[in-house]
């Protein structure tokens, strides 16, 4: 088999449609789409409840990409765009959803979608996204009570773990595993910029150290950036963890160990659970429900 | 403050650049900067379709190459000294009682501050690598006309800044004390306020007398009062732009001040009217913003109150705790008796103890400044604060975190918001502002 080089980042595109679940004229269908650096999400809800979704990746164009996002969420749902009442654009390329009646930030977007996953408990969110990685406390409805986010740089963000697995040969679904698969913790690198990470990575495997150890070293530097984050905007229970970066085992548990706590249990997003990266979409589908039915005096 | 007794052959430490080359980038960065300041008053004027009339006075000041460069230029041929200077504690009074003419150079201009790099290292704060590069290609007319600047030095920028443009100027560096509640920090600071005035009489050769002084303090006062008027219209639904407010008060920096007064009163008197007729310039349920932190320079550093003001959603900017902008004026000086020695200790008091710059501490910390915080917040009904900071203001950084404190415990929302002399990060700012506002409106009721 012969794989490009450069295929090591590509994670996998994906559509579900929740089984048991139906639609007719009467329903309210809204939808959330979520544009980010990396990754298009595009939510459908009926009724406010989440009835199907559909992730990509964002190209070039965010316009063209937000469209693909919701064509896989209507996949198979017999959903036409008409049927929808009301499309909520969020993400770096909100202003980009051509179709959306309304554009909201992505930090009010993931409050209010891990609130709908896990629950009223949740009062702090850690986003990993593509490009930035946000802190966002929130109350017991989802509405944000403060929020930091990231300086202008790519550590520790979905793009700076695509530059670690191209540069390792190791799929990106796979790193977080991997760097988790060493006897001892080793110290993180010295380095956060992704540029010079990745030199200073390289130095550690000429000097014989094993791809898991790298990974875990760096893995570590970033878990340590992502917490610091969290204790500058105060970290309240439940504290859960969304975006992309979510699904890295690696780097929650070892943002668990710098915090000293446990984030709530990941949904099995394999096997039917709800998937943690939707979670923006999701809170922007929840916030087109309410606006329509603003919009509609009911 | 050193007294300088003979001219020294100034030592540039600035690298070599060509006539040539100063001349290409002046012009390329000037015709660039026209542009922007076209632009950005268009934005305003966007922003505002029934923009009250008498602005546009000040949209005219605004082009730092028009009107006001060519008046001070004239002013210089006839003979008038012009005092440039940096930070709001050089006595103003006294160098209008001095008939000379102040005018603040600290630099707003982006594409400067990239020059300014070629003189020092990318981590010294924005402000002052622009000013730096300003000086480097001889950009703005009034650092160019200056005769001498008065640098104080507040922070260490301006310490070291003063330094670099002694190579190039007549530089008077103006010690301020950083703890102000003391004997002795007083003493000291009259002292040099005095030095100020003698060096100002040997620089124009006039004398400053008590009538000289009182007519200036006079000319101040009325200012501040025509300020603060300004300050007032805003207290209630925003009848005016945070953006224009803004202006306004930065074209004090190097407009004429009689004239100001008189242009800032006119206004005052359009928007008291439209008070009365109830004509707003917003929705009145639009978020009421205040902004403090690093001071903002016109015309290019204008990218955080357009932010709030055309963000989605929208926020109101209703006032501001900057150097540069709601700071400038706002304290007079306050005269018992019209002698001398009492003129003069008022000035220095007026700068010293008023003012709540975060180069001052206590054990306490910088009191003066939360106080101010939170009783702005409260008169303007201010529903949250963006504490801005550029990169390289460690002051301001360092103070966030007390600032902070007091704001929580007072339940007003604040956020910290980093930049620098740069245009790239305003799609990452403009998420961080709009999710800001966002959370106003969604503990107001979304």
């Amino acid at each position: 088999m012969i794989e490009s080089n450069s295929a090591f980042w590509r994670w996998q595109e994906y559509q579900r449609v929740m089984p048991n679940m139906s639609w007719s004229d009467k329903d309210i269908v809204t939808v959330g789409v979520d544009v980010g650096s990396v990754g298009s999400k595009a939510v459908v809800l009926v009724n406010g409840k989440i009835y199907s979704w559909g992730i990509t990746r964002t190209g070039s164009n965010s316009p063209e990409s937000a469209a693909k996002a919701l064509d896989w969420a209507l996949k198979g749902t017999g959903l036409k765009q008409s049927d929808i009442k009301y499309v909520v654009g969020t993400g770096y390329g909100r202003v980009n959803v051509s179709f959306a009646d309304k554009a909201l930030t992505e930090i009010a977007c993931h409050a209010k979608g891990a609130n709908y996953i896990w629950g009223s408990g949740v009062h702090t969110v850690l986003d990993v996204g593509g490009q930035d990685i946000k802190a966002i406390r929130c109350d017991d409805t989802g509405r944000v009570t403060s929020f930091l986010m990231n300086d202008k740089c790519a550590a520790g963000t979905g793009r700076g773990m695509e530059v670690f697995a191209d540069l390792l040969k190791i799929p990106i679904e796979d790193i977080g595993e991997m760097s988790l698969n060493v006897v001892e913790e080793p110290p993180a690198v010295s380095c956060t910029c992704v540029a010079f990470a990745k030199t200073e990575a390289v130095g550690l495997l000429r000097k014989g150290w094993s791809k898991e150890k790298v990974l875990a070293a760096y893995t570590k530097a970033m878990a340590v950036r992502m917490s610091n984050l969290i204790k500058r905007v105060g970290l309240e229970p439940a504290f859960v963890v969304t975006g992309g970066q979510s699904k890295n085992v690696g780097i929650v548990s070892r943002v668990e160990v710098a915090l000293g706590v446990k984030c709530l249990a990941m949904p099995n997003w394999r096997e039917g659970g709800l998937d943690p990266m939707i979670a923006g979409a999701l809170g922007a589908g929840l916030f087109a429900k309410a606006l329509y039915e603003k919009s509609r005096g009911i | 403050m050193k007294v300088k007794n003979k001219q020294v052959e100034p030592k540039k430490v600035m690298p070599e650049i060509t006539q040539k080359e100063i001349d290409e980038l002046q012009n390329t960065i000037r015709v660039a900067s026209e542009q922007i300041i076209t632009q950005t008053i268009e934005r305003m004027k966007k922003a505002f379709p029934n923009r009250p009339k008498e602005l546009d006075y000040f949209d005219e000041i605004a082009n730092l190459f028009g009107k006001r460069a060519k008046e001070i230029e004239q002013t210089k041929k006839e003979g008038k000294k012009i005092i440039g200077y940096n930070c709001i504690f050089a006595p103003i009074e006294l160098i209008i009682a001095a008939d000379a003419i102040p005018v603040r150079i600290n630099s707003g201009w982006y594409d400067t501050s990239k020059l300014g790099d070629r003189v020092v290292p990318v981590e010294v704060c924005s402000i002052i690598r622009s000013t730096i590069g300003a000086k480097m290609i001889e950009l703005s007319p009034f650092l160019e006309q200056s005769d001498i600047l008065i640098n104080v030095l507040t922070c260490d920028g301006m310490t070291k800044l003063n330094e670099i443009l002694s190579g190039y100027k007549e530089t008077w560096g103006l010690s301020n004390p950083r703890v102000k509640d003391s004997a002795q920090a007083l003493k000291f600071w009259n002292e040099e306020i005095k030095q100020i005035k003698i060096n100002l009489e040997k620089l124009t050769g006039n004398k400053i007398n008590t009538k000289t002084l009182k007519s200036a303090i006079l000319k101040t006062q009325k200012a501040t009062k025509a300020f603060r008027r300004l300050q007032n219209v805003r207290k209630g639904n925003a009848v005016i732009s945070g953006r224009d407010a803004m202006l306004v008060n930065q074209t004090y920096m190097w407009d004429d001040i009689d004239r100001w007064t008189e242009k800032t009163n006119l206004l005052c008197d359009e928007l008291e009217r439209r008070v009365e007729n109830k004509e707003w310039f917003c929705s009145p349920d639009t978020p009421r913003i205040m902004i403090t932190g690093t001071p903002m320079f016109w015309p290019d550093n204008w990218k955080l109150p357009s932010l709030i003001e055309e963000g989605n959603p929208k926020g109101v900017l209703v006032a501001d705790e900057l150097c540069s902008s709601e700071r400038l004026l706002y304290d007079p000086v306050a005269i018992d008796e019209w002698t001398m020695d009492d003129m003069l200790t008022a000035i220095g008091e007026r700068y010293l103890m008023a003012c709540t710059c975060p180069c001052f501490t206590s054990n306490d910390g910088n009191e003066d400044r939360i106080n101010w915080l939170l009783t702005k917040a409260k008169d303007n009904n201010v529903q949250g604060i963006i504490y801005y900071v550029t990169r390289g203001c460690m002051l301001y950084a360092m103070e966030y975190t007390r600032v902070k404190r007091a704001l929580d415990n007072a339940k007003i929302p604040v956020y910290y918001l980093d930049t620098d002399y740069t245009r790239e990060d305003a799609g990452q700012l403009k998420t961080r502002v709009e999710a800001f506002i966002e959370m106003i409106n969604a503990q107001m009721g979304f």
